[in-house]
């Protein structure tokens, strides 16, 4: 089992440390941080699970700070690095944030739930409502220190923005307010060939919930009645419903441990106690029938005036519904090294969007970004490049492939829909806590290819 | 109190105030300072002294404070056993504690504290646990077994533990079970393969672990699903009711309860094949339902997809028709770390096949134009091996390797002219007419494995390009410079070409590459070649021709392709472990032991010394704890032998070898019993007799000598010399100076250890032949000068920087082989020096 786990700073200084087994020397987590750190093949990153001298190194990355385990066994490594995920969520759930200042503020705390956590290298509990019974150390909450508007596009997964300790509910605290989170978060992975066409495309969805629910009170959501689950159990001819936007079809789903299905075939009700704490109800995943968000057309020409410059039109199409609109979108074409400079116009038809570009000769990558960018809306960006040799073809091939990066709020593109969210509590009728229910949809890897 | 505690820290007065505050009476203050002394634990500072103060607060009714307390405990009591000796009054009192809470945390900790001592006090409350009422006790002590395993296994057979855990295995409470099971599994393997089947899986067993399967954490379904894929059934029966049971197992979060269900349900499909029909129609229905879950793990953060992705190339070599149709899902996202874009690439070569080379090879196509070179190389390598692997589609992916010559990029042209040789090699003479297209490429390779591919092609084709002497000439005016790779290849080239077009041109060629490559270099292998061939020509041309010009088999492509014996066994047995990650069987990296109990203090210093880490590898022998070890051994064994076959020049370099590490016990000298173990090299009874041995040690070649007085008088002056050899050793200093207490003279009747260091003169280097022979010469003042011979053991020459990983042994071989296998034997031994 798991013979070390230590959570190491962004600088390689231990924070957390605890040693179960006993047969790994003390100095690995520097053996650890400098293999990880200048990783022999190449400059690519440490794969995640790797050996050194016969111990196995097992480790994440998450808030700033690096979760690693080590072991001499052949154990299964999923399930090493499923925990270590874990234990992130759990020291989210606690300290309302995870990051290095936030570790060093609980240390007691971290150290009191990791003991309950791992009893000699095995994990035991890891379920956030199962731990508050054996803690007895407060946490400290500190929220990041800058939590601006960057998160757009580093939305990772789960509901976003909520730091606060499952420790704080109207139980602990009269003041501190009862909340459930149910985010419906979905990434896209989209890949257009040149002629604009869709070569590969699927949704990532999770239903995530977070819940500070005193007493932990049964609940029971709903989702779309027209959905259908597995292509392998589908009749072909659904595929064409879900293609005109009948049906909601999707290839493979999981659920969490706590999720009652006994209706879900019947009605698609998901009834559940939900856990303290952020977790995901259901993953799921589809290639059918969604719309892409984005649809982009690039050309390349020659300048008829000047022989060493050329011409980059990007047009960009935002096929969202027109009440919706994407929070953050940022467009980045890599260009060829003979690319010495970029002048662009901006010209927007969907009126007024805030957008700017950017070149940067060292990486050669042409960004254009917009603040928001509403659906329905058109955008056209015409850019003159300065080449170090004249205009040939062939460069039309080497201009990209475009990636997009985006978030929508309140938009899933698989069309998954919670139909209702009700709390089962009849004891107390006053009993009436925050219901939250968001979406979003970002891109995972959304590429155009010229 | 001595001086030195002013020395032994500088946090003196921070220490004193936590002494205090522990002592303090108020409780919140105590709380406090146990806190601030928990923090300073953590940040690596020394407060073991603080033991006694800190164990004097674990008597308390606040649990807080003793969760802290035992918090330090835990970290402590290995480096201060006899202290925490005094804490186990207080362990035995809390184990019979009315609140479970403490008798759990009371038996968990006690079992953490590494100290045979503790065991006496451990067993009775460790047995009234395992009976507590309470499942959370009751759980904790399920572990505290396998603890105690570790540190005296002797006393848990005794006591019957064991039977106890498996009579858990029927718990009510399913974590209790899964820690049971997972205390036996842990039991079983400190056990190692020798010790008895702990489980003893019945059908019972069985039955009560598929029941448990549900109600499970989802660590204890991946603990009970193991150890129903290690469970060893026949009947296809068994194995369905398994399954069954498993396959729901597959819609599950989490990524290892997944990967451990797929392990059990391959498992289950080898037995039902065994059945009647072979079970087709079954193992149908369960690949299907397999297929969605694995794709779903590609959707989860990229350290699980990265393991998910080496265990779905396992499993595509054994079972293909899992994911046949599911190649696009392993195309590469741009945002996928390196690490998980080059293991899709080999799924994707893998899943190649007629009916979606096309798609690939488009998408091959795209990466071999993105910005990462590594990515960019493998891509054009994958298609290459598609190329190699799919008859049927070689002409398109010659046709993508084309157009991608033409982009001009330096780094893709030259591995596409790498894999072209490859096709060439795997489809021979069919595809020649694409050389043109290469032959415009020659200024920009400057890569040796590129050079050397296209050389090999111009002598290979040498009779279709026109212009094949030109080409060879443009690159024989760079002979000397070139790495021994190009030379090697290009002398074969040059001689292809003088046998096929023995034009004047050619003749002229021939001559100055041999001369050369005979006189002017000194690479041995490179030399002999050209003997070889020089004599060749010289006695009988048309041999030569049907040596040189001889049908070269046929390659496959076998680069990653997984021994089946070595598949099997990770498919089956090891899947979803680390095995199928490093894809090398367990034996090869697990460097597990049973820690030997401390009892005493030694534990403290091999915090710093790493001892415990060195000695263990000791034990092992010939296991040592890289992951290699087998490869070490091959790459050592190929080293001697490369080294006895011709090399001189490569043990030249001896002095330059880094110094390694060498265990304090080796370099600070050698034992007496050691000494007179050493073989005999001048016995001279009556006189100065010397025993001794060359031997490698920290990098350097060492002459371990012991020499024995028996005259009546003592003996000085002692002085060393070596003759010429054909390694040029010679000692670095010529005097000798003696170990022993008599300082420069050895005492009548007295044995004295010297060790000479020897560096390589190269003045003293003989010419060839090569001989291990060694004659050295002894001075002293009152025998005379004595003389001796001695052979070179080829292991003190050897270096030690030899290691390398088992893939990149093979890549290397692999490449050097590719080239000339068939040709020349000798050339690919002596290749393996410079690995």
């Amino acid at each position: 089992m798991i013979s070390q786990f230590y959570i190491l700073s962004s600088r390689g200084d231990v924070i957390i440390r605890k040693d179960y087994l006993g047969d790994v020397p003390r100095t690995s987590s520097e053996t650890f941080f400098r293999n990880a750190k200048f990783w022999k093949e190449g400059d690519g990153e440490a794969p995640p699970v790797f050996n050194v001298d016969g111990v196995t190194y097992l480790h994440i990355k998450e808030g700033g700070v690096q979760l690693v385990a080590t072991t001499r066994t052949n154990l299964s490594p999923s399930f090493v690095l499923e925990f270590l995920r874990r234990i992130c969520t759990i020291v989210k759930d606690y300290c309302g944030f995870l990051s290095e200042d936030a570790i060093r503020k609980n240390v007691v705390l971290i150290y009191e739930l990791l003991d309950e956590v791992v009893d000699y290298g095995f994990p035991q509990s890891t379920a956030t409502e199962a731990l508050k019974q054996f803690v007895v150390n407060e946490p400290i909450v500190v929220p990041p220190a800058f939590y601006q508007a960057k998160p757009l596009f580093s939305l990772s997964k789960g509901p976003t923005g909520v730091f606060k300790s499952v420790l704080e509910t109207s139980r602990t605290d009269g003041k501190r307010r009862d909340e459930i989170f149910v985010d419906v978060v979905e990434r896209i992975t989209c890949t257009f060939n040149a002629s604009g066409f869709i070569a590969s495309a699927q949704v990532d969805g999770a239903v995530q919930i977070k819940s500070y629910l005193a007493g932990n009170p049964p609940i029971k959501i709903k989702l779309n009645d027209d959905l259908l689950i597995g292509k392998r159990d589908t009749p072909y001819g659904l595929d064409r419903a879900a293609e005109r936007g009948h049906m909601v079809v999707l290839d493979d789903c999981n659920f969490h441990e706590v999720a009652n299905l006994e209706n879900f075939d019947v009605d698609r009700t998901i009834s559940l106690v939900p856990p303290d704490g952020e977790f995901a109800l259901m993953n799921y995943r589809t290639t059918h029938g969604f719309k892409p968000p984005f649809r982009l057309h690039a050309t390349v020409d020659a300048d008829p005036n000047s022989e060493y410059k050329a011409l980059l039109t990007l047009r960009l199409w935002c096929e969202i519904p027109a009440e919706k609109a994407s929070s953050g979108l940022e467009v980045e074409v890599p260009t060829p090294r003979w690319v010495q400079r970029v002048h662009c116009d901006l010209d927007g038809a969907g009126g007024g969007a805030a957008q700017n570009w950017d070149f940067n000769e060292k990486t050669h990558l042409l960004r254009w970004r917009f603040k928001r960018c509403p659906g329905g809306s058109e955008f056209t960006l015409r850019a003159r490049l300065t080449l170090e040799k004249p205009y040939v073809p062939s460069l039309r091939s080497e201009v990209g492939p475009v990636n997009l990066r985006f978030t929508i709020p309140m938009y899933s593109a698989s069309r998954i829909m919670l139909k209702y969210l009700q709390i089962l509590k009849k004891a107390d009728k006053n009993y009436n806590p925050y219901r939250w229910v968001r979406y979003v949809t970002a891109s995972n890897s959304y590429t155009f290819r010229t | 109190m001595s001086d030195g505690k002013y020395f032994s820290t500088t946090k003196r007065g921070e220490i004193h105030e936590f002494k205090e505050e522990l002592r303090s009476l108020d409780r919140p203050k105590k709380k406090d300072a146990v806190k601030k002394v928990i923090a300073a634990m953590t940040v690596g500072k020394d407060v073991s002294m603080l033991f006694p103060d800190v164990v004097n607060c674990m008597q308390t009714d606040d649990l807080e404070l003793k969760k802290l307390v035992y918090l330090y405990l835990i970290n402590y009591a290995k480096t201060q056993p006899d202290l925490a000796i005094m804490a186990v009054n207080t362990f035995v009192k809390d184990s019979q504690d009315p609140n479970p809470l403490i008798r759990a945390l009371a038996v968990r900790t006690m079992g953490c504290i590494r100290v045979d001592k503790i065991t006496e006090y451990l067993c009775d409350p460790l047995q009234r646990c395992l009976k507590d009422d309470d499942p959370y006790v009751r759980k904790t002590a399920a572990i505290c077994v396998a603890k105690l395993y570790d540190i005296n296994p002797e006393l848990v057979e005794d006591r019957g533990f064991l039977d106890m855990l498996r009579e858990m295995l029927s718990d009510a409470n399913p974590m209790v079970v899964a820690n049971a099971l997972a205390a036996l599994q842990e039991i079983q393997e400190l056990a190692g393969s020798g010790g008895k089947d702990l489980l003893q899986m019945t059908s019972q067993t069985l039955n009560k672990l598929l029941a448990a399967l549900n109600e499970c954490t989802e660590w204890g379904q991946v603990f009970i699903l193991d150890s129903l894929a290690a469970y060893d059934t026949r009947d296809p029966r068994d194995a369905e009711k398994i399954a069954e049971r498993v396959l729901p197992r597959l819609q599950h979060v989490n990524s290892a309860v997944v990967l451990s269900a797929v392990k059990v349900i391959l498992r289950c499909m080898d037995v039902v094949a065994l059945g009647p029909g072979g079970g087709e129609e079954t193992i149908k229905t369960w690949s299907k339902k397999m297929a969605p879950p694995l794709v779903t793990l590609l959707a989860a953060e990229p350290e699980v997809q990265y393991v998910a992705l080496r265990n779905i190339n396992l499993i595509v070599q054994r079972r293909p028709a899992i994911l046949a149709n599911e190649v696009k899902v392993f195309f590469c996202k741009y945002n996928d770390p390196l690490y998980v874009k080059m293991e899709k690439l080999e799924i994707m070569i893998r899943l190649a096949s007629d009916k979606n080379i096309d798609q690939v090879l488009l998408e091959l196509k795209e990466y071999a134009q993105e910005v990462d070179v590594d990515f960019v190389r493998k891509s054009v390598r994958a298609i290459g091996r598609c190329a190699v692997a799919l008859e049927k589609a070689t002409e398109r992916c010659i046709n993508v390797l084309l157009e991608l010559i033409q982009t001009k990029v330096s780094y893709v042209v030259q591995e596409a002219i790498i894999v072209i040789k490859d096709i060439f090699r795997r489809y021979p003479n069919q595809y020649e007419s694409i050389i043109a297209a290469l032959c415009d490429n020659l200024d920009s390779l400057d890569e040796p494995e590129a050079k050397s591919s296209m050389v090999w092609i111009i002598g290979e084709y040498a009779d279709r390009i026109d212009n094949a002497d030109e080409l060879l000439e443009a690159f024989l005016e760079t002979f000397p410079e070139e790495t021994a790779m190009v030379q090697l290849q290009l002398l074969t080239a040059t001689v292809k070409l003088f046998l096929k077009k023995p034009t004047e041109s050619a003749q002229k060629m021939i001559s100055a590459v041999l001369s050369c490559a005979t006189t002017e270099t000194d690479n041995p292998d490179l030399r002999d070649r050209a003997y070889i061939y020089w004599r060749l020509l010289s006695t009988d041309p048309e041999a030569a021709k049907d040596v040189v010009l001889a049908e070269k088999p046929v390659i496959a492509d076998d680069s990653s392709t997984l021994d089946p014996s070595l598949l099997e066994q990770l498919v089956s047995r090891y899947l979803a472990t680390v095995a199928a990650v490093y894809h090398r069987p367990p034996e090869t990296f697990v460097s597990r032991q049973r820690m030997a109990v401390t009892l005493g203090v030694a534990e403290e210093a091999n915090h710093f010394t790493n001892a415990p880490y060195s000695s263990r590898q000791e034990e092992d022998g010939a296991t040592p704890g890289t992951m290699v070890s087998d490869n070490n051994a091959a790459a050592a064994a190929g080293a001697a032998a490369a080294a006895a076959a011709s090399s001189v020049g490569d043990l030249l370099d001896l002095s330059d070898a880094s110094p390694v590490p060498v265990p304090a016990a080796a370099a600070a000298g050698i034992s007496p019993a050691a000494l007179s173990q050493l073989p005999v090299l001048l016995a001279n009874p009556g006189g100065v007799s010397v025993q001794g041995r060359l031997v490698r040690q920290g990098g350097q070649v060492v002459y371990q000598l012991a020499l024995r007085n028996d005259t009546l008088a003592p003996v000085d002056g002692l002085m060393i010399q070596t003759n010429r050899n054909s390694f040029g050793l010679s000692p670095a200093s010529q005097v000798l100076v003696l170990s022993t207490p008599g300082g420069s003279a050895i005492p009548p009747g007295g044995l004295a250890p010297v060790r000479v260091p020897l560096l390589v003169d190269p003045a003293k280097v003989t010419p060839p032949p090569l001989s291990t022979a060694l004659q050295v010469a002894l001075r002293t003042n009152q025998v005379g000068v004595l003389y001796f011979n001695d052979t070179v053991p080829l292991s003190a020459l050897t270096e030690e920087g030899g290691t390398m990983e088992a893939p990149d042994f093979l890549a290397a071989w692999k490449v050097r082989t590719h080239g000339i296998r068939g040709e020349l034997p000798q050339a690919q031994l002596g290749s393996i020096t410079r690995l």
